[in-house]
Parts: C-alpha cells; structure tokens; sequence
C-alpha cells in the first residue's frame, strides 16, 4: 500500500481553486504595455516576487492542488512562461495549474461571472475563487476558511464561505492623495456569532437610495443581533458549492461575482420565496442530522445560527416551534482584522505600494551572499537594512538607497539617491538621480541628475537627463507617449 | 432609600443632584384594556392582585428613586387615592410622591412632557417611566452610567433602558417593537426605527450617513423596550420646543436622531441583569403575570416584597397562597402550577385552576375550570364555567355553565347569565343606567369617543343572538368587534390587526406577518429580472426603485398630516365663503377683501393654491346663470369677473396659469362647467390672465387631466382644456391676422375647412347661441366677410388640425380619418394632375383630419360671429402648393408645415397631406395666392423670399431651397404607394393629440425669447431640419425626406420627453 499517494487524492478532489487574473485597470500606468509586450497584473512583483506567487502559496499551503488560472489571452504567454519557469515550477511542486486565457480587451473586460460561467464546465467539485492579487497574511491560512466552510456546509448546508478583510486606516502621509484611488469599502450586513454572511450593500442599491440602506425584515428576524461594517472589504475569495454554478447560469444577468451575485446569493437565507426557488438548485447537503447532532455537541465549534437566540435568562420563551429548515444556505464569512495582520488586495496602485513597503519592513536586507550579485553592488553605496535590491541589480558608487524595492537586474549608477520607491525589474537609472516616493515600471530609464517625486512611470519610459518631475499633485503618471 | 455611596469621584455629583427625580406617565394614552379600564386608569388594573401603579412604585424604589411625580390624566381621584392610601406615601419610606393631574387635552405623552416642562419641577436628571413598568433593573445603575456619560459628553440627553431577549419573547410585543441600531461600542443609538406588526413591515431603512462616523455598528432587533428613560433636564424643553412631538420612541427618539440641527446624542442602556417590561397590552398583561409568577422579576415575586403589601405563600410549582387562611380550597379542587389565589378566596368541589390569577374575595363554584385566566377580586364564577385565556374584571358574577372562550375582556360589574357562551375575543361591559351615563359623561368628557362606540354597542343589544352569548338576566353589553369605523383615523399601531397581536390569547396566525411569502416588492422586482433577458435589467431596476418610493409614501405620519391638512382646509374654505360673502353683500373693495383673505390663510396656515380655489370657486359660484341668452350671460360673468376678478392677484401671490387651473378643476366639479370658456375669456379681458398663461396651463399634463381617475369629473376637465384649446386656436389665428391683415380674399373652396374652425373658436368662447351648421355652410360669403381679417394663417390652421383631434376622445379622430379616406378617393378622381393624383392617397392625413375632427366639435358649439374670427384651413395650406408645380411647392410647404406642426409626429406625412388641397386650388385657381401668401405668413418669420415666390408658382419653384428639391422624387414614388400607407397616417394622426401642446412651453425654457412660443419652435424645428437636409445633401428623395422625418421626430421626442420629465418633476415638487 502507498500511504503517501491516499491523502493527496482525496484532498484533491475537493476543491478546485479558480485563480482569477485580469488586466489591472486600477493599476495603470504598471499595466499599460511595454510597446507591444503586455505587462500583466499578476506578474508585477510585490517585494520582488511576482503578486500571483502569493495566492498561489497560500493555495498550495492549504492543501488545494488544482489551480484554474484564468487570465487574458494577451496575457497567457507571459503568464505561461511563468508558471513554467523555474520559480514557480520549483516552489510549487504540488500545484497542478490549468492556464486558461479568455478573449477581452483593456477596455472591455468581461465580467467575473461571465468568466465563471464560460469555465463552469471545467469545474465540476466545490470551487474556491481566488484574485490573482490577494496577498494574504501569515496569520490567515486558507484552511481557516475552507474549513468553516466544510463544517457548514455539512452540518447546516451553506452554500458559499466569503472572507472579508478590515481595512486597515489608509496612512495619510505615506502616499498622495491622487492615488487613493481604491474601491471604498463596502458595507456588509453580518451575523458576528455565526459568521454569517447577511447583505452586501452594492453600488447599484447605493444609486437607488443613496440615503438608506434597505435591510429586509425578514433578515433582522432570522438574525436580530446582525453588525453593520462599513470598514470592511471583500477579499474575493469566495468557496463555494459546485451548485452555486448551476444558480449562476440561472441569473445571466449577474456581471460581477463580487458586486452581484455575492450579494444576491445572501438572499436565500432569509427569502423563503427565494429559497423555495434555488434551494433546490443549491441542493445543499442532506444528511445534516446526525452532523448536527454531534456539532452541538462539539466544544471546540462556535454557536449554532439558530433562528431563535437563547432568550434572556430572565424569562421563558414563548412555546414557539423553531421552524425544522433541513438547510439554511448559509453564506459564512470569515472577517480578518487589521490588529490580526495586514492584509491587502494589491488592486490599486495605494494598496500596491503599501504592500510593498509593509513586506519591506517585514524583512531586514543583506547583501546577496552569491559572489556574483554582490560584486555588483558597490561597497561604498549605502543601502539600509529596510530596503531590498534583487538579483544582478548593478548599484553604482555612494548610491544611497532607503525603504525602497530595487527589482532584479537594474542598473543604478553613481550618486543616485532612493527613497521610498518601488523600481522593477530592468530599470536604468543614471548618476546622480533622485527618487523620492516613486513606482518605476520595468524598463524605465531614469536619466542623469533627474529628480522624480511621487512619480509612476509606464514600462519602458525614458525620463530624460536632468528630467525634474513632481507629479503630485499635478498628474498621476508618466507615460509613453506613443 | 440608601443614598448612593458618595465616593471621592462622584463628590460633585451628587451634590449636585441629592434627590433622584422620576415621573411617571400614569396614563396609557390608548384604549387597549378597554372595557376594563371604563372607569378607572390602566395603571390600577391589578397584576398579581397589585396595581401596576405599586409595581412601577416598587420598581422605582428599588432605583433609589426619591421624588415620584405622578402624571395622570383619566380618572385623577382615582389614581391619586390610591396613591394615598398605598404604602408608598407613608412617611417612613422617605418617598416623595406628587401627583400631578394635566389636563384632558394631553393625548400624547409629549403633551404630558410639555406639560411637566411648563411645571418646572424637573431640576436635575430624572427617570422617565410610563405606569406600567415591572422592573427590578437596577435604574440607579443606568442613572450613574447616564451621569458619568453627561460629564464627558453634554449631548447624551437621555439613555434607554432596552433588554436583550431575542426577535420572539412573550414580553416582547409583536405589535409594536422596534430596532436599534447601535454604536458597537458606546451603545449609542444612531438609528431607531419603529416597527409596526402589522401591516408587516418590509424593509429597515438605515441612514447610509451614520456609517461615516460609526464604522462598526450593530442592527438589533431583540431588543426589549422596558420604557426606562434616564432623561437630562434639558429633554422636558425640546419637547416644548417642537410641538409635534407626541410619542416618546417614533417622535422624539427618532426626531432627536435625525435633526441635523439639534446636536444631541441618545444611548442605549442594555440591561444585562434584571427585568423589566411595560404592561402595555392584553398580551404583555399575560406573560408579565407569568413572568413575575414564574420569579422572574425576583425579588419583586408575590411571597417577598409584594407591591401590594399582600403576603403569600409560595408553593412549590410556583402557587401562590394567600397566607392567614383565609383562603378556602376544596379538597378536590386542583389548583395547578403558576396560580396565585388571593385572600378570602373559595375554591369549590373539583374546580380545576392552571396557570390563572384569581383575586381577593373571589368565589369559584363546582366544577369551574380555570386555565389562563386572570381573575380580579370580588369576582364569582358559577359552578361549571369554562374560562380560558380571558381577563375576568372585578366584581363580575359569571353564571353557571358559562363558557368563555379565550380572549375575551370582562368589564368590572358584569353579571353574565346562565349558561352564557361568550366566543373568542368579545369584550364585555356592565350596561349603564340613565343617570349613570350623565354622570360620567359630566366628570369625563374626553371618554366621549369612547361613548359612542359604547352606545352604539348599547343599540344593538336587543337583538337574542347577544341574549344568547350573555345568558338570561345579563346586565352586560358585547362590544362590537372587528375593525372600528374609523380606524383610518387610528394611529397605525392602534389598528385592529395590530392590535390582535397585542390581545391575549390570539395567536394571529392568520395575519401574515412575514411578508416574504407575499409580494414584496423587492422579490416583485426580482421575479421581473429573472424571467427576463438583459435588457430588462435596468427596467427591473427602476420598477424595484419606484416601488419602494411607493412605499415610503404610505408612512402613518404623512396619512395624519393628510388628514390634518384636510380638515383644515375645508374649514379654510369654509371662512372664506363666509368672508367672501359679506364682502360680496357688503361691497367691500377689493383691496380690503384681500387682506382679510390674507389673515385667513396666515391663520389656517394653508398653502397658496388653497386661497386661490378658494377664491376662485367663490367667484365662480356667484356668478348667475342665465338660461338661454348667451349675451345676458356674458354680461352676468364679466360683471363678476371685472368686480372681484382682480381679488384672485391680491391673495399674496401671482400665478395665473395656476389659477386658469384651478377654475378649470372647479369648474369641472361644479354646474358651471359649460361657463368656464366665457369665465377664462372674461379673465383674460380683463387681463387676470395673459395668453401666454393660457398656453402654459394648456400645455400642462394637469390642465389635460393626466394622471385622473376616468371619472366624469376627468371627463369635464378634459372638456375644459379643450375650450382652451380652441382658445389658442382663435389666438393663433389673431396673430396671423394682425401680421396679415391686408387679406381680404376668401373664397369658397376655403370656406368648408374654414367654418369648422371658425366654429370652433366660437365654441372655445363658449357662445351657447343656437347659431347652426347651417347658418355658416350656407352664408359662406358671410363667414368669409368674418374670417377676412384673420387671414388663412396656415400655422394656426394646421395647428388647429393638430389640436383638433387631440381633443375629442379617440371616436372623433377616428371618423375622421375615414371621412378623409373617402373624400381623398373622390378628390383622387377629380384629380387632373396626374402628380397631384398620386400625392392625393396620402394627404388627408393631415390636412382632413383637422377639417372632420373639427366638425362634431362644430355641432356641439353652434357658430355665432366669433369675437375673434377665426381662420382656418389646413386646405389653404396646401393649397399653396397647388399651382403648375406641385411637387416642388408640395416640398416646400411641407417644410414649413412640418415645422408649423410642431408637434406633429410625421412632417413627412403632412407633406404629402398638402397634396390634395393643391388639387383642389387648381380647380379653383383663385384661391391660390392668397393660399401662398398665408403660407409664407405663417410658416415663418422670415418669408420675404416666399413672399416673392407667391406671385409667382414658377419663382417659387426655382427657388434654390434644397430640401424641396431633394424630396420632390419622393412625392412621385409616393405614387406607387399602397393603401396601406393611408392607414398609418391614420393611426399618426390618432396618435398626434397626446403629443400635441406639449412643445409649446418648450420655446419658452429653451430660447426664453418674447417669441410666440410655438414660433420658437417652427423656428427650432426649420433650422434643425435645414441641417440635417444639407448634411445628407447626396442622399435624395425619400431617403433625404426620411432623415428630415426621422430627425424631426426624434428630436421632437426629445423633447417631449425632456418637457414631461420636467412637469412631472414641478409637479411633484410642488
């Protein structure tokens, strides 16, 4: 008997994990091509590792080995070259990555869960919904979510687990004002003791009713102690039930996963015209008896989402039958606090620069130990322990580095001084340039005694000799002109 | 009571503030207990043989509560010797009790609030509680926590005590609870939103705004209102400060937190240990007996500390007994778990007791069964009875065999018969006597409502169905049941259905409470989009936002202000006609009339508009009705306008188009509806209103009667904007005239399309004279002499065609449409022109329309010589078209008509309308010019060149207008045209009246030019047509005909739409 090969089937059947990577609109000029060649989203590194490395970690550490990558057909040879690559192939031996690329354009992206349905036939267990730019704390393993899911859906049949992070108070000073640009947070109605999961409010209610948020009845008298968060933002990742599919091929109207059909598939829990609808569609699990039974009798599970809260000590409740539902159709959350560890989708260029500069701080620079990388940095150039230079990046003489990532094979020459930047891959910048609190894309070139302030340049621009740029709080971006 | 332990800290706290201070709102300010509370206050019903008064008073004491001001307003004496000769007011106690007796006029606790504030006895924090409160939270905590709150943040100004106790909880009402919505960690309350049971209540609102500072809040709606308030000083004077405040939770609560001015801030205390809860229904009056039975309310339990001062025994399976013997029990009765039995009570032979409260000196006989009822004292029940669930009042004598079904209410004093058979839910009171009703009606008049219903109970208590339900020799009265007659007038939570969720003993679980089952709206909208497709997303959107709109509307508050507002206007109104009265006998001036019409309104505090019908229907109603002599008539009306007319502008503002309307919808409820013409024309002679008024309220949806019920008042408004209509008509033709004043020459083959006109304009004025059909067919030399000076304005005319069919309700269009039909067959054959031949299928769609459509309208107003004549004839327009070159003269005219009819839908059609008129000028080659001539007058202002052209068919054709030339082609494929084509101009031409006068203001926003509005927009229309002829100048023919039709069209729908968006818009703001 093989021991070792048992355990692995059987995990690799439950999930499948959809990766979903788009264009990264927010997050132009980054994304904007580099003349012809793409630069996709995924692919931007966050510390020097390429932001798709993160979720693909956090997937492989909680056990999932089949990836659904789903990204842009422009894209798909760059992002095949990097699973492919050595990189990846090596720290993710387990995963088992499905490159699918669908057909759409800068401007006209298809919406999540037309994507969804249009790969719905290469899904055929519970799934789990990923963004390619959720990068996850240590402190929140995935198994935390999948977990609550698989007792939830055993026991009390839930549908859905969604995972809603605390937005972190956004530092006034670290970044200008013209790039908080990040989708507001959203208001979510939810049930703290269950972790449950009750009313997304979504840009389409706010445009009806921009005063009031409705909260149907029937919601407050299921779950009469319910929290409203306006601070908290949907991680997308989304576990759900290979049903849930079935009731989105029902609804072709939904566009957006997070925007619609999360929020409309909250509804069934309290909407008995609704349940009475898709319940049979969502078909939760049936042999919730004897699950239930031993889950109440669990020490280490956290209360039952009964409709009728113990009632205060004070006196007896009415002699009123709670009503037998076989399945609730839960939709769980799992809420992460800022206090529990940072965490961001790295979706607006805000977020990506302050995931940057939270994981430099997270780590203590040293110079390479490879005798070969290290011979480029020069030994009178002053980088601080707070900063990171990647592989073969050339650093000149008295070149003063501090808090910024310096991306792999850059070359950076003599006198130049970084502060607070994020230069990628390939970057030349010449002696005597000053950064300060910029986002080079890859390729840029930074001419000699250039001076950028608060500046994001696209790929492959070309910052003149003597260039000065303050583009704050004038315009957002260098771009190319083409 | 123990003074609160003064440490170090709180020094200054409670030297400021020695005496805790609470008042207590003894009066229920509803009727839910009646008939038990005929004669005496809610807070003297007995709840475990305790007056809810000694409950609240214990529960008070307990806070440490020092000075009680007792607010009562029904039954004073009553509460105050109570409250005399109960514990509580022995000095030993150290309680301060003062009972303050407000008047009958309080009918809300806000008026009770005010009423304390205008007292001044509140002199520091002090508990708010109403006079049925069980409670044994410690409110002394909740004081402290208030205090310690008040030193940091001076706009807490008061906290409210609520319980957790989950949605469903016997003490928690079904009927009337409500949700918090709280700051997670300060309980602040941000939101408070009341929830009524019934109707069932859809959808929380939740003010988006509150999360901009609260970021973490929690919705609860388990919460127990136990109606502890700590209040600040300063509470007592907001009520005073907005007079509307009536209750304390929907009114003040929620206007507190939605002020954007006041600046104060609520808290929730939410009380962890203890118990409280109000007595505030039937239902409650139920499950706080068992609660306090069950020792829930420890330790104010029946055997310790009973507010009453009886001593009881407690038994295990929570009896009760009265200690000292008194009490007598058989020994095969069965008295059951949670049962208190009072003193001096006797229970007989196999008298079976659950779950009941029976009072002091009562009697059970034989046999009785007992379950869930609540006995008070001196009551006896016959042997045999069966009472479940039922309050049974004191000093009620049951007879034997009875049989009282759950729910019902036993008034004091009732002797019920034998073998009475009470059903479910009747309530019953002890018939008064003569005397005795003079008596209570003089020490109580505010029970007035009450006695009335009480009467008309009395008058139908002859009948033996009630002898049966009361048994023989019963001194009782059944009180009706179901709905009252004026339950609209009833507060929401007051209606009958909610109530039967506040009753004992009604499950209600036929009402639905969870509306999710029915029609809500979102699942409506729901439904919608899923069967839909895509596209219907947006609608389904819309039609969810509407409906909630809709729904918003209906809130109780907005329904009392309607009915206020209509009770105050009618006796507005009423006023007004006095006033208006004398000042019409008594020959006031105009002047002085209009400054007591000013006081009036300033007093009865109603809106302008309200003044001005008031006004107006005075006006109208005085003006005599003299049958038969339209002359006579008209004198009687200008008589009256001219004397008083001028009062309507000095009411304090000016709007004639408003008031146009008004005396449009008076006049359509009024006898004098036949007089509005004759009154709107007298208006404007004397220069009350001014034609451009006139157009505005024509083109008004509301001037239309949009958006009325199909009733015969809809009916006489309609027929009154089509007086105006012709109105406009005559006024269009006046102004033509004035510019054409030199054209004299009608001729006959006018004349036809002309008298419907003029007859039309005649009866616009409203002349009621005989004057015939005949008459003006016959004498067409002489209509012609009337119609000379007002010129053959085409613009007019075809403006009248337009409007013409608007008017008469889809029947008249029709005929019309087929009489054209016909007359163009025959025309067709007439036709010598073989172009003018081809043309000829298509034109009556414009231009006969007007001509048949006119006519019932002609039958109906009998022509007299207009005052002002009116011209007429969609013929003569395109008559002008007529001579050696039609089809170019054909392009061009259509041009301008298309233009000219600005609201029609289809230039293109109206073009080729021209055609047979053209025919029939070449018969009658005379009429021609001057046809050319009005042509040009009215197509635009700038007709020099066409003027030229006139003379001269041939000039005119050579005339380099492009569009003429690129559409000629069209006319002859016209040809070819299939019959088919007649049919829709038909249907276009039935579709025009809806269309029609709306453009008309648009001139007016868009150019804000003196222009004649509808000139401004032929003026409008020509240019954007030229544009879009010279853009397609390579596309020919029909193509090029099309792009003009389409664009017109388009555009014209534009603004249509624009325009109605925005009446819509004025009218809903207003």
């Amino acid at each position: 008997m093989d021991f070792e090969e048992t355990p692995s089937k059987i995990t690799t059947k439950e999930f499948l994990a959809v990766v979903l990577a788009g264009f990264g609109n927010e997050l132009a000029p980054l994304t904007s091509n580099n003349g012809d060649e793409p630069c996709p989203k995924a692919l931007l590194p966050i510390v020097n590792k390429p932001m798709l490395d993160y979720p693909l970690a956090w997937l492989e550490a909680s056990g999932i080995r089949d990836v659904l990558l789903i990204c842009p057909a422009p894209h798909r040879a760059s992002v095949l070259h990097y699973i492919n690559s050595d990189s990846s192939a090596s720290s993710f031996p387990s995963l088992r990555i499905d490159l699918q690329a669908f057909d759409e354009s800068e401007n006209l992206t298809v919406g999540t869960c037309q994507l969804l349905r249009h790969f719905a036939h290469r899904i055929d267990q519970d799934f789990i919904i990923v963004p390619c730019d959720f990068i996850p704390p240590p402190s929140l393993p995935l198994s935390r979510v999948l977990n609550k899911f698989r007792t939830e859906a055993t026991y009390d049949g839930a549908i859905a687990t969604t995972l809603f992070f605390e937005q972190p108070k956004p530092d006034k000073t670290s970044t200008p004002e013209e790039w908080r640009s990040g989708p507001a947070s959203t208001s979510v109605v939810w049930d703290e003791k269950s972790g449950t999961l009750l009313h997304v409010d979504t840009p389409d209610e706010i445009d009806d009713d921009p005063e009031e948020m409705a909260l149907n009845m029937s919601l407050l008298r299921r779950y009469p102690r319910s929290k409203l968060s306006a601070n908290l933002q949907d991680a997308h990742v989304y576990v759900c039930r290979r049903t849930v599919l079935d009731v989105l091929k029902e609804k072709p109207r939904f566009d957006s996963i997070r925007e619609e059909f999360i929020p409309w598939l909250c509804t069934p829990q309290y909407n008995s015209r609704k349940r009475s609808k898709y319940g049979h569609i969502l078909n939760p699990l049936h042999n919730l008896p004897s699950q239930r039974l031993a889950l109440e009798h669990c020490t280490l599970h956290t209360g039952l989402p009964s409709a009728y809260e113990p009632q205060s000590a004070l006196s007896s409740p009415m002699d009123e039958v709670a009503p037998t539902e076989t399945s609730s159709l839960r939709v769980g959350v799992v809420v992460h606090r800022a206090s529990a560890g940072y965490t961001a989708r790295a979706n607006t260029l805000q977020t990506y620069l302050e995931l940057n500069r939270h994981f430099l701080s997270q780590t203590t620079y040293a110079l390479p130990i490879d005798s070969e990388s290290r011979s480029l940095i020069d030994p009178k150039a002053q980088i601080t322990s707070d900063s990171m230079v990647g592989h073969t990046t050339k650093v000149g003489e008295r070149t003063n580095i501090k808090k910024s990532v310096i991306g792999k094979h850059c070359v950076i020459g003599k006198y130049v001084r970084i502060v607070g930047c994020v230069i990628l891959d390939h970057c030349v910048i010449s002696d005597g340039a000053k950064l300060d609190g910029c986002i080079l894309g890859t390729n840029t070139t930074v001419g000699v005694k250039s001076e950028l302030s608060k500046c994001i340049t696209q790929a492959g621009y070309e910052v003149g000799d003597g260039g000065m740029h303050c583009c704050f709080p004038y315009s957002k971006y260098l771009t190319v002109k083409h | 009571m123990p003074p609160k332990s003064s440490s170090s800290k709180e020094k200054d706290l409670t030297d400021e503030d020695e005496v805790l201070q609470a008042v207590i709102l003894a009066d229920s300010f509803n009727k839910r207990f009646k008939p038990l509370t005929s004669g005496k206050p809610r807070c003297l019903l007995p709840v475990c043989n305790a007056t809810l008064l000694d409950w609240t008073f214990e529960s008070l004491a307990l806070a440490g509560v020092q000075e009680i001001f007792v607010v009562c307003r029904s039954y004073p004496e009553l509460v105050k010797a109570a409250i005399r000769d109960s514990k509580w007011s022995k000095p030993s106690l150290g309680l301060k009790i003062v009972s303050i007796i407000t008047s009958k006029e309080t009918f809300t606790p806000g008026d009770a609030m005010r009423d304390i504030y205008t007292r001044g006895i509140i002199t520091s924090d002090f508990v708010l509680v109403m006079g049925d409160l069980v409670s044994n939270i410690r409110i002394d905590e909740v004081v402290r926590v208030h205090k310690e709150r008040r030193r940091t943040n001076k706009d807490a100004i008061m906290t409210m005590v609520v319980k957790p106790s989950g949605v469903v909880h016997r003490t928690r009402s079904k009927g009337e609870s409500a949700i918090f919505v709280l700051d997670a960690e300060t309980s602040e309350c941000l939101h408070y939103e009341h929830v009524t049971g019934y109707p069932p209540k859809k959808h929380a609102k939740i003010p988006r705004e509150i999360l901009a500072e609260h970021p973490e809040i929690e919705i609860r709606n388990d919460l127990i209102d136990c109606g502890i308030d700590v209040c600040s000083v300063e509470v007592p004077s907001l009520f005073q400060d907005n007079f509307d405040y009536g209750d304390i939770r929907r009114d003040f609560v929620h206007g507190v937190l939605t002020s954007d001015l006041l600046m104060k801030s609520i808290h929730c205390y939410v009380a962890r240990e203890g118990y409280a809860a109000r007595v505030a229904d039937t239902r409650s009056y139920d499950s706080v007996s068992k609660d306090i039975l069950a020792r829930w309310t420890f330790p104010l339990v029946p055997d310790d500390n009973h507010p009453g001062g009886h001593s009881y025994e407690h038994i295990r399976g929570n009896k009760y007994l009265a200690k000292g013997n008194s009490v007598v029990l058989s020994r095969t009765c069965k008295v059951g778990s949670n049962c208190l039995i009072g003193a001096g009570t006797h229970i007989a032979d196999n008298a079976n007791i659950q779950a009941s409260v029976i009072g002091q000196r009562c009697t059970i006989e034989a046999n009785v069964t007992l379950r869930n009822v609540y006995v008070f004292d001196d009551a006896h029940i016959g042997a045999g009875s069966v009472i479940e669930y039922s309050i049974v009042g004191s000093n009620v004598k049951v007879g034997e065999g009875s049989t009282v079904a759950r729910g019902c209410l036993i008034g004091d004093d009732v002797i019920l018969g034998k073998n009475a058979k009470l059903g479910e839910f009747e309530r019953v009171s002890r018939r008064r006597d003569e005397g005795e009703a003079d008596e209570s009606d003089k020490e109580d008049e505010d029970e007035q409502s009450e006695d009335s219903e009480l009467e008309e109970a009395e008058a139908r208590q002859d009948s033996e169905s009630i002898t049966a339900i009361i048994g023989e020799g019963s001194n009782a009265i059944v009180w009706p049941k179901g709905p009252r007659a004026d339950e609209e007038d009833l507060d929401e939570v007051e209606r009958y259905n909610n109530q039967r969720l506040m009753r004992i003993g009604d499950p209600a679980s036929d009402l639905p409470l969870e509306y999710e089952g029915t029609e809500s709206d979102s699942d409506a909208s729901e439904r919608e989009s899923d069967e839909s497709d895509l596209e219907m997303h947006a609608l389904s959107r819309i039609s969810s936002a509407t409906s909630t709109s809709a729904i918003s509307t209906s809130t109780p508050g907005l329904n009392i202000h309607t009915l206020h507002d209509a009770a105050a206007y009618s006796e507005f109104q009423a006023e007004v006609t006095q006033s208006l009265d004398r000042a019409f006998a008594e020959g006031h001036s105009v002047d002085n009339a209009a400054v007591e019409l000013k006081t009036l309104r300033m007093a009865s505090n109603v809106p302008l508009r309200k003044v001005r019908e008031a006004v107006v229907a005075s006006i109208v109603e005085r003006i005599e009705v003299v049958e038969g002599d339209a002359a006579a008539q008209r004198r009687e009306i200008s008589k009256m306008v001219g004397r008083w007319g001028p009062l309507i502008d000095k009411i304090g503002g000016v709007d004639p188009v408003e008031t146009i309307e008004v005396l449009q919808y008076h006049c359509a409820k009024s006898a004098r509806l036949p007089l509005f013409g004759q009154i709107l024309a007298a208006l404007y002679q004397d220069d009350i209103v001014e034609e451009d008024d006139i157009r505005a309220w024509h083109a008004r949806p509301e001037a239309k009667g949009e958006g009325l019920k199909d009733t015969s008042f809809a009916e006489n408004v309609k027929r009154c904007w089509l007086v105006g209509t012709k109105m406009i008509e005559q006024f269009n033709e006046q102004e033509s005239s004035e510019e054409e004043s030199g054209e004299e020459d009608s001729d006959e083959e006018e004349q036809p399309s002309k008298k419907p006109a003029a007859a039309t304009a005649q009866a616009a004025v409203g002349k009621k004279e005989e004057s015939s059909e005949e008459e003006s067919s016959s004498g067409d030399d002489e209509s012609g002499e009337d119609d000379s000076q007002d010129s053959e304005d085409d613009a007019p005319a075809t403006k009248a065609a337009t409007a013409a069919p608007s008017q008469p309700s889809k029947p008249a269009s029709t005929p019309a449409s087929t009489k054209e039909s016909e007359e163009e067959e025959s025309e067709g054959s007439e036709e010598e022109e073989s172009e003018d031949d081809a043309l000829a299928p298509s034109q009556p769609a414009a231009s006969k329309p007007s001509a048949s459509s006119t006519t019932p309208a002609v039958s109906a107003a009998p022509s007299a010589p207009p005052p002002v004549p009116a011209a007429h004839a969609p013929a003569l327009v395109s008559s002008t078209a007529a001579p050696a070159q039609p089809s170019t003269q054909d392009e061009e005219s259509s041009e301008e008509e298309s233009e000219s009819e600005a609201s029609d839908k289809e230039p293109a059609q109206t073009a080729q309308s021209q055609a047979p008129p053209a025919v029939a000028s070449s018969k009658q080659p005379v009429t021609a010019p001057s046809k050319a001539e009005s042509e040009e007058s009215e197509g635009s202002e700038d007709s020099e060149e066409e003027e030229e052209s006139e003379d001269d068919a041939a000039s005119r054709a050579t005339e380099p207008v492009p569009q003429a030339q690129v559409s000629t082609p069209k006319a002859s494929t016209e040809t070819a045209r299939p019959p088919a084509t007649i049919t829709t101009q038909t249907e276009s031409v039935a579709t025009i009246p809806a269309a029609v006068p709306r453009p008309r203001p648009g001139p007016d926003v868009v150019g804000g030019q003196p222009l004649r509005p509808q000139q401004a927009a032929w003026r409008r229309h020509s240019i954007h047509f030229g544009d879009k002829v010279l853009k397609s100048g390579t596309t020919t023919g029909e193509k090029a005909r099309r792009v003009v039709t389409t664009a017109g069209r388009q555009m014209k729908k534009g603004i249509l739409t624009i325009l109605r968006r925005n009446e819509r818009e004025k009218q809903s703001t207003r």
